[in-house]
């Protein structure tokens, strides 16, 4: 078990002339589950593949259990990989795929038995070691895959989208046996991924990484616990990022800065309270606005209403989704209420913006401090 | 089960009844090669069905001496034996060597980033397609030349040809290179990350997946240098050296046509290529790769 440090680590594939990743700085404590997510293309896989050595670091540091690892070779790193495509030798059998790097490192027999099989029975592979993989189901291959790089006894556990192959179902089981794993053998995990349901439920440390902005200096977008992701994005990207269905965005102005209560004017000219902290900045200056669909409450007379026009409706049965038009909206604007009420398109209706689950951003896009933040742990 | 057109039967019989007389006229001329070897006297037409068989060209393509009807011996003229011997020899040492070389080229042309890559792949292709025949000059001169100061690759050398023939490489590199290419590449990041060196990752994973192919180039090359003809000709001289495809030549004098002998000898030398097809036919399997990655 080792703590993985990354120093402002970049990765360009041509000589400097554009990169894929700037400045990334991470640390992830012994024994953490971290999870990089990121829309596709924003270098998550690439920033794996860095740590675990299969891609050369252009500039920056990485360090594994203290040491600078930059030019050491994937097997000196200790580091085990699973694979999204699970990488199964195909001409060995489960015990012989997870035996194979024991046997180039000339463990003696006696070892490699006790490992293999004490990995098959974590993962319940004992019925199949003497298989191949192509008789097996997606879900058992990749439980071959984590038990290779168990058998090893890596340092970190590296994870590259491990369950989007498989189907859901399975993709619900998986997630539960990889977290009940962790717990288990409680060795640092980096796992990569772009659903963040993975990420929030298994996560100790969640990393947004969003695709290299030009001119921007990093895309590292914020590193923190899942929930505080959840309640204190950073920025426009990460509010926008997690959470499900997306956050509103409305762009106004402020009308009146607060320390910990603000007012803001939508360009509609409907105005909100917001429970953030806006000293830094003065009236006028532009700003978005951000409430997630299931913050919000439908068809109010109370204050801190703004009114739109229903464009859709999707009715699920326990919820429905109101799709909604209104003048100042970036995107979309969608609330979630809790009946299934046939609401006629065309028609108005007021929504209330609780003042305290309001999310406050200024131009370039950095969020305000929130002063009234729902407890979570 | 697909739903089938009405006239599905009579389609299918007439493929079938076109492949048999393909057939027929493919294997006609090995049938008559097989019967003119087994008729007395050289004669190169006759009926299919010998009229008066005799074992009489087989017993001295295996060099032993034939006792005619009238009590007269005839000596095997030429050592056939020998000449099958030095051609495997030549076969098996150059495919061995081809296949080497050609599945190591073919792995850094795969799976390594060198400068020149793709020019030398399309240089391999154009030189493959200049025909060995006109460098026949060439390859005579080289050979005599290099005889000077190694003796084993002079003219009249066995050596000298087993390495001349291994001039056929790029072809078979780009066949193993199209075939490593379907193998995903995370399989060898997976034995790099097990703690594999790239010779191992390559010893121990890619080249038994690569199997089929390898034993395909191994038929191709094999088959290439036993039938090949011009450059043994042309550096081969003495009666013992010669391979059977240039030995048998010997039996066709203008002045006296040895059909039959030739016959038997020229069967013969299918005899190494057939073993080494049935040899080599249970590599030749597909879905070796089958299970490993998620496609």
């Amino acid at each position: 078990m080792a703590e993985v440090k990354l120093v402002n680590v970049s990765k360009s594939y041509d000589q400097a002339a554009t990169w894929v990743l700037k400045n990334i700085n991470l640390n992830i404590a012994e024994g953490e589950f971290a999870a990089f997510i990121g829309p596709s293309g924003c270098g998550k896989s690439t920033l794996l593949r860095m740590v675990c050595g299969l891609e050369e670091i252009t500039s920056g540091e990485l360090f594994i259990g203290g040491e600078k690892v930059n030019d050491w070779p994937p097997n000196e790193r200790g580091v085990g990989m699973v694979f999204q495509s699970y990488a199964l030798y195909p001409h060995m059998t489960v015990a012989e795929n997870m035996a194979f790097g024991l046997k180039l490192a000339k463990a003696d027999k006696s070892t490699i038995d006790a490992r293999v099989q004490e990995a098959a029975s974590i993962l319940q592979l004992e019925p199949l070691l003497e298989r191949r993989p192509k008789a097996m189901s997606g879900g058992q291959r990749q439980r071959v895959a984590i038990g290779r790089s168990i058998v090893q006894q890596p340092r970190v556990f590296l994870f590259d989208e491990p369950l989007s192959n498989l189907d859901v179902a399975l993709r619900v089981q998986m997630r539960q046996e990889l977290s009940r794993l962790h717990r288990k053998l409680q060795t640092t995990s980096v796992y990569v991924t772009h659903d963040q349901v993975e990420a929030m439920t298994l996560a100790d440390q969640i990393v947004v990484l969003s695709p290299l902005q030009k001119g921007a200096d990093s895309n590292l977008e914020q590193v923190g616990k899942p929930l505080e992701l959840y309640h204190r994005p950073a920025n426009l990207f990460v509010a926008g990022f997690i959470g499900s269905p997306k956050m509103n965005f409305f762009d106004g102005t402020l009308e009146e800065a607060g320390e910990e209560l603000s007012r803001v004017k939508l360009g509609s000219g409907e105005i909100i309270q917001a429970y953030v902290n806006t000293a830094s900045i003065k009236k006028g200056d532009a700003v978005v606005l951000g409430v997630r669909p299931q913050d919000v409450i439908a068809e109010t007379n109370s204050d801190n209403v703004v009114t739109g026009k229903v464009v859709a409706l999707e009715r699920l049965g326990a919820e429905s989704y109101i799709y909604m038009q209104h003048d100042c909206i970036r995107e979309h604007f969608t609330v979630r209420v809790e009946d299934c009420h046939q609401r006629d398109e065309g028609s108005a209706i007021n929504i209330e913006f609780p003042a305290e689950l309001c999310h406050l951003f200024n131009a370039q896009g950095v969020a305000f401090e929130r002063t009234r933040v729902p407890e979570f742990d | 089960m697909m739903v089938q057109p009405r006239n599905l039967a009579s389609r299918v019989w007439v493929a079938r009844i076109f492949m048999i007389l393909f057939l027929c006229l493919i294997m006609f001329p090995f049938l008559m090669i097989i019967s003119v070897s087994f008729r007395s006297g050289n004669f190169a037409t006759g009926s299919l069905i010998p009229d008066t068989p005799s074992l009489e060209h087989w017993y001295l393509a295996f060099g032993l001496p034939w006792e005619n009807s009238d009590g007269t011996i005839t000596d095997p003229p030429f050592p056939v034996l020998l000449w099958l011997w030095n051609s495997i020899k030549v076969a098996f040492i150059s495919t061995t060597i081809i296949l080497l070389l050609s599945t190591t080229g073919a792995y850094a042309f795969a799976r390594l980033k060198f400068r020149f890559k793709e020019h030398m792949l399309t240089a391999m292709m154009i030189l493959q397609m200049f025909p060995a025949v006109l460098a026949l000059v060439a390859i005579y001169s080289l050979f005599d030349k290099l005889g000077d100061y190694v003796p084993w690759l002079g003219l009249d050398h066995l050596g000298a040809v087993t390495v001349a023939y291994l001039g056929g490489l790029a072809l078979h590199i780009w066949l193993i290179k199209g075939y490593f290419e379907t193998i995903d590449n995370s399989l060898e990041e997976a034995a790099a990350i097990d703690g594999a060196t790239p010779w191992q990752a390559f010893r121990y994973v890619l080249l038994p997946l690569s199997v089929p192919i390898l034993a395909v180039v191994f038929i191709l090359a094999f088959i290439a240098t036993v039938a090949e003809y011009p450059v043994a000709s042309v550096l081969l001289q003495s009666m013992d050296n010669l391979t059977l495809a240039v030995g048998s030549r010997q039996y066709l004098n203008p002045q006296n046509y040895l059909w039959g002998d030739f016959a038997a000898a020229a069967v013969l030398s299918g005899l190494p290529i057939s073993v080494i097809f049935l040899f080599c036919q249970r590599w030749i399997v597909g879905g070796l790769t089958a299970g490993g990655v998620k496609g």
